[in-house]
């Protein structure tokens, strides 16, 4: 395990985006699955999501949120020095979102911008990158944009997302504490095999097939082996939570919450339960938001904690975890920041 | 160690049958409707947290029984 304090940056504020369009995991879904889908439904815990417009993409919920964070923060562009971009929904196989986003949010051309691959684990690793850039004060004001465009009609779980969080440079903010962890030999569990250099795209690819359902399936979809990823879930995380809490030497009643990503209510309940937490500092978003990939993290934080987050300081443990595999947990000292309403594109 | 009549319930509950279904050690699990990927979900966790025995999905493709899921607890 990769275990870090970060010093000197302080957690200046968040924003989260989800589109408009509201898919009921009930209504919209095909008649001949439907009464299969309430099982699946009670189980997961998932009942709406959202998903994107014809026209919208992850990087139009993000740059949505980055631009109402900044307003309310009241930074000027040309204050960003980095912006980081974790997504696996990029605009384009090449180039990365985050230089499209470096001119698209009117960033000056000394702004440092990259993406980085990671999905449902995506923030706790992309907090502990952009803090270590700028825990020697090189960098001083910084946008990590996090989330994924991943709902589809059919698919129960996932829904789409866009954050924007701002770190500053600031000598008096209190230490941030990382574990990180990475298990590549479990790449198979989540994965899209098609249409990487691997297994490049071809004919056999754009011929649909039918599966037990009925339901015209895309050799192009995503990969999902569930038990896979629920045993990996539910065995990696709540150890990597205690070895968090022993490193940063600070007892588990002093969190104020525990932000889980939002896999699937029987994956984040064992979760819980083996932690022995109480549910009241447990958010959850998975009823009305789904799995929002990478950005659940955010997502349940303005959702269901914005106003304990404007009202003082608090002390946040969050935890990803996902497609890699990949988990991260960190802790984070809350005081003071911007937290903008929900945004609906 | 549960007998095999508790651990049937525990296992019911896990799968989460849509209707009341009489299990017995010799059911075999290809007749039940609800014998899915989702069952297998509700059937680790079940294992973990009731048995505190970590199985994988490839432990219960290899059980044809109701009986054969049971003999996991080990």
């Amino acid at each position: 395990m990769a275990q870090a304090i970060i010093r000197n940056v302080r957690y200046a504020g968040m924003a989260s985006c989800v589109p408009r369009r509201v898919l009921s995991n009930i209504k919209d879904c095909p008649p001949q699955i439907r009464s299969a889908r309430e099982r699946v439904v009670r189980n997961i815990g998932i009942e709406t999501r959202r998903i994107c417009s014809e026209w919208q993409y992850f990087s139009d919920l993000a740059v949505d949120a980055a631009e109402r964070l900044l307003a309310e923060l009241a930074w000027e562009r040309d204050e960003i020095d980095a912006l980081i971009v974790v997504t696996q929904s990029p605009d384009y196989l090449l180039p990365g979102t985050a230089v499209i986003l470096q001119d698209r949010l009117g960033l000056k051309t000394g702004t440092i911008a990259f993406d980085i691959n990671l999905g449902c684990s995506a923030y706790p690793f992309g907090l502990h990158v952009l803090g270590a850039m700028m825990a020697s004060g090189g960098i001083r004001k910084a946008l990590l944009l996090v989330g994924d465009k991943a709902a589809s009609v059919l698919e129960p779980l996932f829904s789409d997302a866009g954050t924007a969080t701002a770190l500053e440079y600031d000598p008096a903010a209190p230490p941030m504490y990382f574990d990180l962890n990475t298990d590549g030999s479990g790449y198979q569990a989540i994965m899209l095999p098609a249409g990487g250099h691997r297994e490049h795209f071809g004919i056999q690819h754009a011929v649909p097939y039918k599966d037990e359902d009925g339901i015209w399936r895309s050799p192009t979809s995503l990969v999902l082996d569930g038990p896979a990823v629920l045993s990996f879930s539910t065995q990696r995380v709540p150890p990597a939570v205690r070895n968090l809490l022993e490193f940063a030497q600070c007892p588990v009643g002093d969190i104020d919450y525990f932000v889980f990503h939002q896999a699937n209510k029987m994956i984040n309940e064992t979760i819980r339960k083996k932690l022995a937490l109480e549910i009241e500092k447990v958010p959850s978003t998975l009823h009305d938001f789904g799995n929002t990939s990478g950005a659940s993290i955010p997502v349940t934080m303005t959702v269901r904690l914005r106003e304990a987050l404007l009202g003082g300081k608090k002390k946040v443990l969050m935890s990803g975890f996902g497609i890699g595999l990949s988990w991260g947990s960190c802790i984070i000292d809350i005081d003071n920041a911007v937290f903008p309403e929900l945004i609906e594109s | 160690m549960d007998t095999l009549e508790q651990f049937v319930e525990k296992f019911k509950n896990a799968v989460d049958f849509q209707t009341d279904v009489d299990l017995t050690g010799e059911t075999n699990l290809k007749t039940l409707a609800e014998w899915d990927s989702l069952a297998a979900l509700g059937v680790i966790i079940m294992f973990d947290m009731e048995y505190d025995k970590a199985i994988t999905g490839k432990d219960l493709v290899g059980c044809q029984l109701v009986s054969d899921v049971y003999r996991l607890i080990g």
